[in-house]
């Protein structure tokens, strides 16, 4: 009989919720919905998995890829400020398909006199215009910019059939490229070089007052798109802002120069002999097994001289990259060079920085030392740096990657004097860069559509290696918080991350802090970093020279974690909402073993009596009517039923670690944010000590605006607070005590500055 | 890409600094406490963009935030912020006391209050900080009083929020 109570019991417990419901049941009729849970699965928004892109986030049996080689022959032409080449490109059709065309980029005609680029951008005048500007604009000169091609031909020297749409070429095959065959065909081309600091750009030159110029050439070839099994050919126009993705492949370069110049690209030079003097040639050697400090290949003093000079001879530098999904340099008489030996696990890779003068002593101090800690510290969260060499080049104003070698601005003043700000945007910037090489020089996404898997994964692992290098100019602290006056802003003016790159509105936040606050949060309180960062390496691992989808890197970081994060996903990448949780009432409950007027109804409504109930214990709220002072000193042992129990049912050494809480709390929380995340609870007791208390984000799942949880504690609490630390980017913190801070911000501030 | 350079080659402004955020955005938060007769007022602006656009002002390094910056910098603050960042409450222009300012990793944060202010009918704020400079900077106002919220995102062509209550 009794076993049949308790069968009785526990389900009147489980149905009280619905006996409450059926009271409060409207008489209109209400709407039906589809399923509006946060915790809905990302089934209808990710891309149904198949054999190439698999459900488990890696690639599948029949993923493939093509790859591209190209043989150049580049020549520079200072005087001009001209760049002539000739490549012949080898592509291999390693997908299933029969192809009938190529697409080639043109990233130059971004700057041709027709190009659209600047059709497509709205708003009024600019505030000035600099008389260059002003001529190009309006006067009818406009920068001759964009490729010059000068022919296409195949193997045999057979004019090809091409046809140009802006920043896109399409190539006629003369018959489709079947499966695993390949079609050599070549191109030749020049073009203006423009002046970057007049003209924006990623690539280009940077004028001199002395006369010299460092020119940072890029995107500078006619390169083939991707063709992928998601997309086919990616052959999206190039605007201007959102970046690009290529295929991997060989690239043997050849590059004539003035020659004094010093150069360095993607790749290794393969005559350092030809090109360096003897002494310089020794360093460069000798720079091979310089593991503590970096050390001079090419001297500040040697670069001073040779910016006095002017030769009209030309020298050639032979380069050669393998496997690389993208091909750049730099070089000019200006450049002094320094170099260290990075060691990853068994290998060995060479950091290197090329930079004028100008940008002394700022950049002998730090860049080539900079790259080598993001080298390891990428390498400790990905897999080990794959290529020999990563260069950082000083360049005016520029921040951009391509593959082993990428442009970073910095210089200290006249004087060479440089502040704490100077050296943290350089070290930023560097890192930033240098991180590039992974992300997504390696892990290949595709930047035109998803500037945050590159950007935003980016931002993300370079907080890591900043703090690394230098943990109290780059302090962790507040990371998601900077993020909340981003997420808090206007409605119209925030994109979801999982917006293409060319529509989102505030590109920085949107692309660039936002994901990378909503990784940090994920790491550091949602899974926790060793959980985080095996996921997170098992992605870096699976698509490392591939080609990722935003559905690999999610279904990649639940696989190797067991943790599902749809619900993560979905508020933090797919909407515009932020998070505001907060603590809207506490109430303090007592034991009893009286039953409360609640156990009488719930006997009542299954048909029982009071009586019938099994002995038990009962909790009540000090604002209730049954609530009397005599409970408040009374502890749960003082009552025989769990005394006689605990007597019973334990050994000895068992009662010695029994402990009854002498408080119970009802927390109520509230969350007046869109987003789902975890409680983060901080309790603050009498006596001063404190405690920490994380409910995981499911709380939510069943109610989605509020929350009730009971907290039994051995102390009194005096005051509780939510995300104490400010870790998951609650926009309003104003709710997130208990008792309510009466006392504005302003307030204390006020009051500390009358103290102080 | 860094998106921090990248915007700035969209500015004719060739000497620039060098900026760590990514968004070029200044909050400012206005409370009206009635109990206390007082409107605050917190602004956070970018310590990199102030810095820029103050040296350019004043043709000086005031290298603000860090160890070398000069002694009197809140004159300085203080000055900018009276030139850009104005309040009329009940259709008169009120000066507002300089309460002290806070640096926040990249952001320096001013506390500004009027006080006596028996009721508020009505309030304006006109907020033209950086407008020069920088040609995306959003200045956003949030104001709160009177039991309502309101918040005014204020741009180079539109530099005045007005409530009427």
């Amino acid at each position: 009989m009794k076993k049949k109570l308790i069968l009785i019991l526990s389900i009147v417990a489980v149905s009280t919720s619905f006996y409450g419901q059926e009271i409060q049941q409207p008489k209109e009729k209400q709407q039906a919905h589809y399923n509006v849970s946060k915790f809905k699965q990302l089934n209808q928004e990710l891309p149904t998995p198949n054999k190439q892109h698999t459900a488990s986030g890696a690639p599948g049996y029949e993923y493939t890829q093509q790859q591209v080689d190209y043989k150049m022959n580049i020549v520079l032409d200072e005087d001009n400020n001209r760049l002539f080449g000739e490549e012949t490109i080898t592509y291999h059709n390693n997908s299933k398909d029969n192809l009938d065309y190529l697409w080639v980029q043109l990233d130059q005609n971004m700057r041709a006199p027709n190009s659209k680029t600047n059709a497509i951008k709205g708003g009024g005048p600019d505030a000035l215009y600099s008389a260059s500007k002003f001529t190009k604009l309006f006067m009818g000169k406009p920068f001759q910019g964009g490729f010059n091609i000068e022919y296409i031909t195949d193997a045999s020297g057979n004019n090809l059939n091409y046809m140009i749409n802006s920043t896109m070429m399409r190539v006629d095959l003369p018959k489709p490229l079947t499966s695993d065959e390949k079609f050599i065909f070549n191109i030749k081309w020049w073009y203006n070089i423009n002046d970057y600091t007049a003209i924006r750009g990623r690539s280009g030159y940077e004028p001199f007052p002395d006369g010299n110029n460092l020119y940072i050439i890029a995107q500078f070839f006619p390169r083939l798109a991707v063709y992928n099994n998601v997309e086919g050919w990616q052959n999206m126009q190039f605007w201007g802002h959102s970046e690009f993705a290529l295929e991997f492949g060989n690239y043997e370069v050849s590059i004539t120069t003035p020659k004094d110049y010093i150069l360095n690209g993607t790749g290794v030079v393969q005559n350092p002999k030809d090109v360096f003097s003897k002494k310089q040639y020794k360093r460069y050697v000798e720079a091979n097994t310089s593991y503590d400090n970096p050390v001079f290949i090419v001297t500040p003093e040697e670069a001073l001289e040779a910016e006095k000079g002017r030769s009209d001879k030309t020298k050639i530098w032979k380069m050669y990259a393998e496997n690389v999904r993208d091909f750049a340099f730099a070089t000019s008489r200006k450049l002094i060079w320094d170099a260290m030996a990075v060691k990853l696990n068994d290998k060995t890779v060479m950091a290197y920085s090329l930079y004028p003068n100008e940008g002394n002593p700022l950049w002998e101090e730090h860049s080539t030392r900079v790259v080598a800690n993001t080298l390891k510290v990428y390498s400790e969260h990905t897999f080990d740096y794959p290529y020999p060499q990563a260069t950082s080049i000083n360049a005016k104003q520029q921040g951009m990657e391509y593959p082993m070698i990428c442009w970073n601005f910095g210089r200290p003043n006249a004087e060479g004097k440089y502040t704490e700000r100077t050296k943290k945007g350089m070290i930023g910037v560097v890192t930033h860069e240098v991180g590039h090489n992974f992300f997504p020089m390696i892990v290949n996404s595709d930047e035109r559509q998803w500037t945050w898997m590159d950007e935003g994964i980016n931002s993300f692992v370079e907080i890591l290696a900043e703090y690394k290098y230098d943990a109290e100019l780059f302090p962790m602290k507040g990371k998601p918080k900077d993020i909340t006056r981003y997420m808090s802003g206007d409605q119209d003016k925030i994109s979801p991350i999982m917006s293409q790159g060319g529509t989102i509105f505030n590109f920085g936040a949107n692309a660039y802090a936002k994901p990378a606050a909503g990784l940090y949060i994920l790491r550091q309180t949602i899974m926790g970093p060793e959980l985080f960062d095996y996921a997170f390496k098992t992605y870096a691992k699976r698509w490392a020279f591939k080609h990722p989808t935003p559905a690999d890197f999610f279904r990649s970081m639940e696989d190797a974690s067991a943790m599902d994060l749809d619900w993560f996903w979905r508020g933090w990448f797919y909407t515009t909402g932020n998070n505001d949780i907060g603590i809207k009432e506490v109430k303090k409950y007592y034991v009893t073993d009286k039953p409360t007027e609640r156990a009488e109804n719930m006997a009542k409504a299954y048909g029982i009596t009071v009586d019938q109930l099994p002995a038990s214990l009962y909790l009540v709220s000090e604002d209730s009517k049954e609530f009397n002072k005599d409970l408040k000193n009374k502890n749960p042992e003082d009552y025989n039923l769990l005394n006689d129990y605990i007597k019973k049912n334990f050994s000895s050494e068992e009662k010695a670690t029994l402990k009854a809480p002498k408080y119970f709390y009802e927390l109520v929380f509230e969350k007046p944010g869109d987003l789902v995340m975890p409680i983060i609870v901080e309790f603050t007791y009498e006596d001063g000590t404190k405690e920490r208390k994380q409910y995981p984000a499911e709380i939510w799942r069943l109610n989605d605006k509020e929350v009730t949880k009971v907290f039994p504690s051995s102390k009194a609490i005096s005051k509780i607070t939510i995300d104490p630390d400010e870790q998951t980017a609650d926009v309003d913190i104003t709710n997130n005590s208990w008792p309510k801070n009466k006392e504005t911000k302003f307030e204390k501030f006020k009051r500390n500055q009358i103290k102080g | 890409m860094k998106f921090k350079k990248y915007l700035t080659l969209l500015l004719l402004v060739p000497l620039f600094a060098f900026t760590l955020h990514k968004y070029y955005i200044s909050l400012c938060e206005i409370e009206y406490v009635e109990e206390q007769k007082s409107l605050q007022i917190t602004l956070g602006i970018f310590i990199n963009d102030l810095e820029f656009t103050l040296n350019k002002d004043y043709e000086k390094t005031l290298n603000l935030a860090t160890k070398q910056e000069v002694k009197d910098i809140d004159a300085y603050y203080l000055n900018y912020l009276r030139e850009h960042f104005k309040i009329s409450i009940n259709n008169e222009p009120k000066i507002y006391d300089y309460i002290g300012k806070e640096y926040d990793n990249d952001i320096v944060r001013f506390y500004l209050e009027i006080s006596n202010i028996k009721e508020l009918k009505s309030i304006e704020v006109t907020n033209t900080s950086l407008f020069r400079d920088f040609e995306n900077q959003q200045n956003i106002i949030k104001i709160k009083a009177n039991n309502s919220n309101k918040t005014f995102y204020l741009t180079p062509n539109n530099v005045k929020g007005f409530l009427n209550y």
